[in-house]
């Protein structure tokens, strides 16, 4: 349960915003939805986002870039009308129903990472880069800001940014038994192939042991051969991510449901080549 | 503390603690259309529209949406002067013990608003977070679809 009497914040700039959350205690507040599940009575103070004009995707030649403050819809909605970000919106569009994806915003998304979270398999695997501001404004690698420990500072999210790259094809799956489910695992595979022979490859998992992998012995195996069924069935081998045995699953049996996925995966994406 | 909010296009004051829901704060100042379900953004039953998109108000802290335009079911429509949508929920038989009528007549509402012509996945798809636990939903798609059909025939627009 929130606190009572809980402060707001409203500011118009992201200095502003930045300054409030230095203090104990204060938090941002995107769409609120994580904050209403943890409620934890520690928070004073919440700094709400929405002066701070986070809510925009802009598209330049090469780039996309998409405010922190941008719901789950607005992705789905800019995908819908320009044919883009499709890998991402379709991640988004499984991940919670119309009237939350009204309201779970990227940037929230991104500083929780919550388990179930199916926003960063899509995000690694487009090579995504996100810029925050602390102290001073700084752009990262999505990878980077996980791998550095950048998440767990302090910090306000201003925008992700994404290549608009025409020359790729993605796809991503989750594991849900239901579709609203919390999934127990999302794959996201983004390939670039030239006349069938595979010449890119990024490949992460989330849900796994470590909360994300970037599958790298299965990307060096894809690279450079022909995209076909033999190479897809000797792929499976290759990926090799690791889980935690729980209450439900067993390890074993999540590692070899995410290979079914991995496999069915990259037969869905040699179909749209 | 007291706030003004605009509701159904009107503005209110209403009475609230900086840590309540915007489900809460509405039922609390008589706003009683909108339906406490489960309180964990699962059922829809306290859908409302947020600048005309469909939310879970129980899932929405009210202190955030101050400047938003909020709307509830009797925002479209009342018992003695019904929306059309909400005509055509009778006339399908979409409703049984109504509490996910106001939910489900919204998020239609919104979607019609957008989309005047559905089909059926599309209503499908902007229903989703919405359970109706009595009619297996087949009657409410009908309805929606009731809807478009009588805008269709009479050109006219979601208002």
């Amino acid at each position: 349960m929130l606190h009572q009497n809980l402060e707001w914040f409203f500011p118009h700039t992201t200095e502003e915003a930045v300054k409030l959350i230095s203090q104990q205690g204060i938090i941002l507040h995107g769409g609120g939805t994580r904050i209403l599940k943890t409620s934890p009575k520690s928070i004073k103070g919440l700094v709400d986002v929405g002066k701070l004009k986070l809510n925009f995707i802009h598209h330049t030649d090469k780039q996309i870039s998409i405010g922190a403050a941008c719901t789950y819809d607005d992705v789905i909605r800019y995908s819908a009308k320009t044919k883009k970000l499709l890998m991402l919106a379709k991640a988004l569009s499984e991940a919670a129903s119309t009237p939350l994806r009204n309201r779970i915003t990227i940037g929230g998304s991104l500083k929780d990472f919550p388990i179930w979270s199916s926003l960063y398999a899509p995000l690694l695997a487009l090579n995504a880069q996100i810029e925050i501001a602390e102290k001073h404004d700084i752009i990262i690698s999505l990878e980077e800001y996980l791998e550095t420990g950048i998440i767990k500072t302090k910090h306000l999210i201003k925008r992700i940014i994404v290549d608009d790259d025409l020359h790729f094809v993605g796809g991503v799956k989750r594991f849900v038994l239901i579709r609203f489910e919390y999934p127990l695992f999302t794959i996201a595979v983004a390939l670039r192939a030239k006349k069938e022979i595979i010449s890119d490859a990024r490949i992460f998992i989330t849900g796994v042991k470590g909360r994300y992998k970037h599958c790298k012995r299965a990307e060096r195996f894809l690279i450079d051969k022909e995209f076909s069924a033999e190479t897809i069935n000797e792929a499976e081998k290759h990926f090799t991510p690791k889980f935690v045995s729980d209450y439900k699953y067993s390890a074993e049996y999540k590692e070899h449901a995410a290979k079914v996925f991995f496999t069915d995966l990259l037969h869905e994406l040699k179909g749209n080549l | 503390m007291k706030l003004h909010f605009k509701i159904n296009n009107k503005l209110k004051d209403l009475e609230l603690h900086a840590n309540e829901t915007l489900l809460h704060v509405l039922r609390n100042n008589d706003f009683t259309e909108v339906k406490c379900g489960c309180n964990e953004g699962e059922c829809g039953s306290c859908t409302v529209l947020l600048d005309g998109k469909p939310v879970n108000s129980c899932q929405v802290l009210a202190m955030s949406v101050q400047e938003k335009e909020i709307t509830t079911v009797k925002g479209i429509g009342t018992l003695y002067t019904p929306h059309l949508l909400q005509k055509s929920f009778v006339e399908a038989g979409a409703d049984q013990c109504g509490f996910c009528s106001p939910g489900m007549v919204l998020a239609s509402y919104s979607l019609l608003k957008e989309n005047p012509k559905p089909s059926r996945e599309e209503i499908l798809f902007a229903l989703d977070g919405n359970l109706c636990r009595c009619t297996g939903y087949v009657k409410i798609v009908d309805a929606v679809e009731l809807t478009a059909r009588k805008l269709h025939a009479n050109n006219l627009e979601m208002e």
